[in-house]
């Protein structure tokens, strides 16, 4: 299979395994690394579109054109990354004490479905400033929670946290499709499994002449240099990674071990709660089946593609939001389906998580 | 259609009797997939893009299919197909170092936008798939011939299959090898023998099992093609092989019972029997993390020890 041999990639192994080299010209080849790597992706992504009847070129320049040269589109790109940051927040901080969160997905819906929860019963008993307020809170506070039931099982029973993070994603799933299928379901839906829309003053407030860049992008971007700043400067952040390196000794020092193994996983499933949220109020304006499908894995892919440094994340989002929004541009543009894209996606984030020349020949 | 119905008995069959049925129906393709992501785990690779090598497996089975009028074809398709995901996320773990649960991840995106760019022009047409097959006399048995002898052929090769692979992992030397490489890596080498040859044919194995597990369902069971029609499954093997603590017969019992979940919804509604089908789906999840809960620290002592070192990451700065 081509798959198999994407030249690129072998033109990292030989810049990435000459350490020796200067330090000038090793960032200069380590560029050109990443660029021939991103470059590979492209080929061979537009040769699937080339076997597919079109024209890899024209596709390209359509997507290029309408994803970053439209400032409706570029506003697009910004909606689908604040979430993803969010996401890869969500796994950037329990990360810090060696946890694997693949919970995102979970953390997600539980977030949206809290903030539906609070719109639902607050709606118009309050201040639509104050309903806002309260569901963002219920949403930080339903992941979080979502989060902690991996956290005590982690700590308490020695449960791993990938694992229940990952079953507690379909129980979540199965909750929200409980509630739109049953007692939330909108009665004027016409049918189809939804909760009620929210009024329009209880949706994110917008700037912009478009109106479709919301509150929630500034909510994501303070969220990251927040978690930054968490990390780099504060004791938890320190004391966090201490846990997760080598909790023996870090007990013998007296830090309290299993709690702060559980406070990065709670901090962690909070910023995945919010991501639902903005993507309930900021975007959808309702809950419906799969709102929000892929977002936790592409935050937990957006963590790594940016060595789970908060700030690096911010930039693996817009990237991978550029991607998705590229995948409606190849639906429009060139008539592909749109979840196409996930093919490029793929190929990018091999690129990078295949250039570990550290680990390389250990298996993980 | 269906006019008198009691409340347990429809044409003729009990309710227990068609969850049952229904239980090996929608359980098989899972199955499959644990099946093959036990091999790959007590290998020492853990391959969450399972997902993607089934929905890759049900595309490749229902074209060549669509194209051949033979579902035997689309079978060998599909293997090929799950085979080459798996090998690929083999070589970038093993050769390149990628961390098994992000690769994985990203082998399922791969999975979905390759299956979705091929799929397109496959969702409206019609395959002639597998049929139900009686088992002359078996089938005639009250009960147990429904629940066991009226499937399809994949079906029946999956029955095979779960004591077969148990037998090669514990008792031939060769399973001996490739526990060993998910065990004790370096002990392997140090006889003469490489763990890595050995994790890329048991990754491989698995992802070929995968495919499979997608060809029945696309090929035997749903009769249909539509983008991302597993919705789930593969990651629920992945679960499943920790439920059944790395072991293939307890795999098979496994996949079972979220099969059985999958079809007491539908079997409830048909006599009548409100209950939302979407508690009864969150039920096998609740059930797995009860039985982990129970097991705990006993279930992951049984972990192969490579599998260990995917789990316990070191902190990153």
């Amino acid at each position: 299979m081509t798959i198999m041999e994407t030249p690129p990639r072998d033109e990292v192994v030989v810049v990435m395994e000459t350490p020796s080299a200067k330090r000038g010209s090793d960032i200069t080849r380590r560029a050109g690394g990443w660029a021939l790597a991103y470059l590979g992706a492209l080929a061979v992504f537009g040769a699937f579109m080339a076997v597919k009847g079109v024209n890899p070129f024209t596709a390209y320049r359509a997507m290029f054109e309408s994803t970053l040269l439209d400032a409706s589109s570029l506003s697009e790109v910004l909606i689908k990354a604040a979430p993803f940051l969010l996401a890869a927040l969500a796994v950037a901080i329990p990360a810090r004490g060696g946890l694997v969160n693949l919970g995102g997905e979970g953390q997600i819906v539980m977030g949206g479905v809290a903030a539906a929860g609070v719109a639902l019963v607050f709606e118009g008993q309050m201040s639509s400033g104050l309903v806002m307020v309260a569901m963002l809170l219920g949403a930080v506070i339903a992941g979080a929670l979502w989060a902690a039931l991996a956290g005590v099982l982690r700590v308490a029973a020695g449960i791993n946290e990938a694992i229940s993070t990952l079953l507690l994603n379909y129980i979540a799933i199965d909750v929200l499709l409980y509630l739109i299928s049953g007692p939330w379901k909108d009665r004027a839906g016409f049918g189809q499994l939804a909760s009620k829309p929210l009024a329009d003053e209880t949706r994110l407030p917008t700037i912009g002449s478009d109106g479709r860049i919301h509150l929630g992008i500034f909510i994501a971007i303070g969220a990251a240099i927040g978690i930054w700043f968490l990390l780099r400067s504060t004791t938890w952040g320190f004391q966090l990674r201490v846990a997760g390196g080598n909790g023996e000794a870090a007990r013998r020092a007296g830090l309290p071990v299993a709690k702060l193994l559980l406070s990065g996983l709670v901090v962690g499933g909070a910023m995945a709660g919010l991501a639902g949220a903005v993507h309930f109020a900021g975007v959808e304006g309702q809950l419906r089946p799969g709102m929000t499908f892929g977002f936790g894995y592409i935050g937990f892919l957006a963590s790594w593609l940016a060595g789970h440094h908060p700030i690096r994340i911010a930039g693996a989002a817009l990237l991978l939001g550029a991607i998705a929004v590229g995948g409606d541009s190849l639906q429009i543009d060139s008539g592909l389906p749109a979840a196409s894209v996930n093919i490029l996606m793929a190929f990018v984030l091999f690129a990078v998580l295949g250039k570990n020349p550290r680990l390389a020949g250990a298996s993980r | 259609m269906i006019a008198a119905q009691t409340a347990t008995e429809v044409g003729g069959q009990l309710l227990i009797v068609s969850v049952m049925v229904g239980a090996i129906r929608s359980g098989t393709s899972i199955f499959y997939a644990a099946l093959g992501e036990t091999i790959s785990e007590r290998a020492g690779v853990i391959n969450v893009g399972t997902e993607g090598a089934m929905l890759a497996g049900a595309l490749s089975a229902y074209a060549v299919t669509a194209e051949t009028g033979n579902p035997w074809f689309g079978v060998v398709g599909a293997a090929v197909v799950g085979g080459a995901l798996a090998l690929l996320h083999a070589y970038l773990v093993i050769a390149r170092g990628a961390n098994q649960l992000a690769n994985g991840l990203v082998i399922m995106f791969l999975g979905l936008g390759l299956t979705s760019l091929f799929g397109a022009s496959y969702v409206s047409r019609e395959i002639n798939g597998f049929k139900p097959i009686a088992i002359p006399g078996l089938s005639s048995i009250p009960a147990v011939g429904d629940i066991l002898f009226n499937h399809d052929p994949l079906t029946y090769l999956s029955f095979a299959l779960g004591p077969a692979v148990w037998f090669l992992l514990f008792r031939t030397r060769w399973g001996l090898l490739l526990r060993g490489a998910g065990e004790r890596a370096t002990v392997l080498s140090s006889y003469g023998y490489s763990p890595e040859a050995t994790r890329y044919i048991a990754v491989g194995m698995g992802g070929l099992l995968a495919g499979i597990g997608g060809a029945q369902l696309s090929t035997a069971v749903a009769l249909t093609w539509f983008e991302n029609m597993t919705q789930g499954r593969g990651f629920i093997a992945v679960a499943l092989v920790i439920f059944a603590s790395w072991h293939p017969l307890w795999a098979m019992g496994g996949a079972y019972l979220f099969g059985a979940a999958l079809a007491l919804g539908p079997e409830l509604q048909v006599r009548n029997v409100g209950v939302n089908q979407f508690v009864l789906d969150a039920l096998p999840y609740v059930m797995t993390l009860v039985v982990l809960i129970v097991l705990a620290k006993r279930s992951f002592q049984r972990a192969p020890e490579g599998l260990a070192e995917v789990f316990d990451a070191p902190p990153v700065s």
